[in-house]
């Protein structure tokens, strides 16, 4: 089979990507959304030892509110079901956060150190300050089994569009906005204005609908329009929680994917 | 079983006898502590 | 993964695939339609709450010439393919 696939990034930073994939069939493209969200393993606390707790929460409130705190997971480190160990300790008048978990694992720590766990105070009246002190064991797990084992959050793709210039728009009527979302492949430049730091307007180039304000009468002023899917071109819109970075997250669920279909392969020959 | 009074903030132990009353003040007023055990919890 | 053959015929076949879901079976079933020997290709996967039946059950029919396993392992192979060709030009552009 030849197949051609052709990637081009659109923006991309930290935690968010998003990236034109050509040559993808519909059912790929969502096999591959489906597996970011599920299939790539990412570590997150699983079992909590609470040593002492004299917060205002249940320790199984507490315990939701740890597994829900994403942790960093290196590549090619851990497999599933391996345990990290974590802990926490802290004392009031002060707030717990992520930032205060430890681990024994030097590669491994809260994505996010500012998540609130819980506000511990020290009240006039009582004899001691409350107090939240505990173990964790975070474990590599799959988002299809547990939401806090997701590594994409918000993963998603739409078709890559285009725009046919039909005709001048009808001279005396009002203009109204035409509102797309989405990546536009520019086709008819001769009728564009260059928008928002997109310069000269150019056949074949990408251009994100959020420079001309989702507007189309913005990019092609006093034209009629209309808009069309470009076949087998999906624009990925990919988000981490932070436990690893974009790249990892994609590579990895093209590698499940690639390894089911090995497993099955040899399944079937026997 | 061990409690500790509300009033004095002594630690009492209750027998099934005894009824609700602290020893040392008279209190009826008794608070179970948390269990010095470590408890394991499931992330659910 | 483990496979059960539920019905096997020269151009038919109906096998359990054990421990997937939609993610890889619809990519499974478009890698089947896209071969010019598959003339029909389906599966059935009831939800965790059905109480029944809850792997996946994948259904080809083929032309008369060709066996349906084969069919299955080459659509396999076009699925680890297509896999590795997306993950090469991902990191190839990243």
């Amino acid at each position: 089979m030849t197949e051609n696939f052709e990637v081009q990034f659109i923006d991309r930073d930290e935690r968010t990507a998003r990236f034109l994939v050509r040559g993808v069939s519909p059912a790929f493209a969502n096999g591959l959304r489906r597996a970011i969200i599920a299939d790539v393993p990412t570590l997150s606390i699983d079992s909590v030892r609470i040593i002492e707790n004299s917060s205002v929460m249940f320790d199984e409130q507490i315990s939701l509110r740890l597994g829900l705190v994403p942790l960093t997971t290196p590549p090619n480190e851990f497999e599933e079901g391996d345990i990290v160990t974590l802990a926490l300790d802290v004392e009031g008048p002060e707030t717990a956060y992520s930032g205060d978990l430890r681990s024994d694992h030097e590669l491994v720590e809260p994505a996010d150190t500012n998540i609130p766990i819980i506000e511990l105070k020290y009240p006039e009246t009582a004899d001691s300050p409350q107090r939240l002190e505990l173990e964790a064991d975070a474990v590599m797990g799959r988002g299809r089994d547990h939401a806090k084992n997701q590594g994409g959050v918000a993963v998603g793709y739409r078709h890559l569009q285009t725009v046919v210039v039909e005709d001048d728009a009808d001279e005396y009527s009002d203009s109204e906005p035409e509102i797309l979302r989405g990546v536009i492949e520019e086709r008819a430049a001769e009728h564009a204005v260059a928008t928002d730091g997109t310069g000269e307007p150019e056949n074949g180039a990408l251009v994100a609908t959020e420079t001309f304000d989702n507007d189309l009468s913005k990019r092609y002023p006093d034209k009629e329009v209309s808009v069309r899917d470009v076949d087998d071109a999906f624009v990925f819109h990919v988000e981490s929680d932070g436990s690893m970075s974009v790249d990892e997250l994609v590579t990895n669920a093209a590698d499940s994917l690639a390894e089911r279909a090995t497993e099955l392969e040899q399944a079937v020959q026997l | 079983m061990s409690y500790k009074c509300s009033r004095c903030k002594r630690d009492v132990e209750l027998d099934e006898y005894g009824g609700v009353r602290c020893p040392y003040c008279g209190h009826r007023v008794l608070l179970k502590e948390r269990s010095r055990n470590i408890k394991e919890i499931d992330v659910q | 993964m483990e496979l059960r053959v539920i019905d096997k015929e020269s151009t038919e076949l109906s096998i359990e695939i054990a421990g997937e879901d939609h993610t890889f079976m619809n990519v499974l079933k478009g890698a089947l339609l896209e071969l010019d020997t598959v003339q029909a290709a389906t599966y059935d996967l009831n939800p965790e709450q059905s109480g029944g039946q809850t792997d996946p059950i994948l259904t080809i029919k083929t032309d008369e010439a060709i066996d349906p396993l084969d069919v299955l392992g080459e659509a396999a192979r076009n699925v680890q393919q297509k896999s590795e060709n997306f993950r090469d030009a991902f990191q190839a552009a990243s």
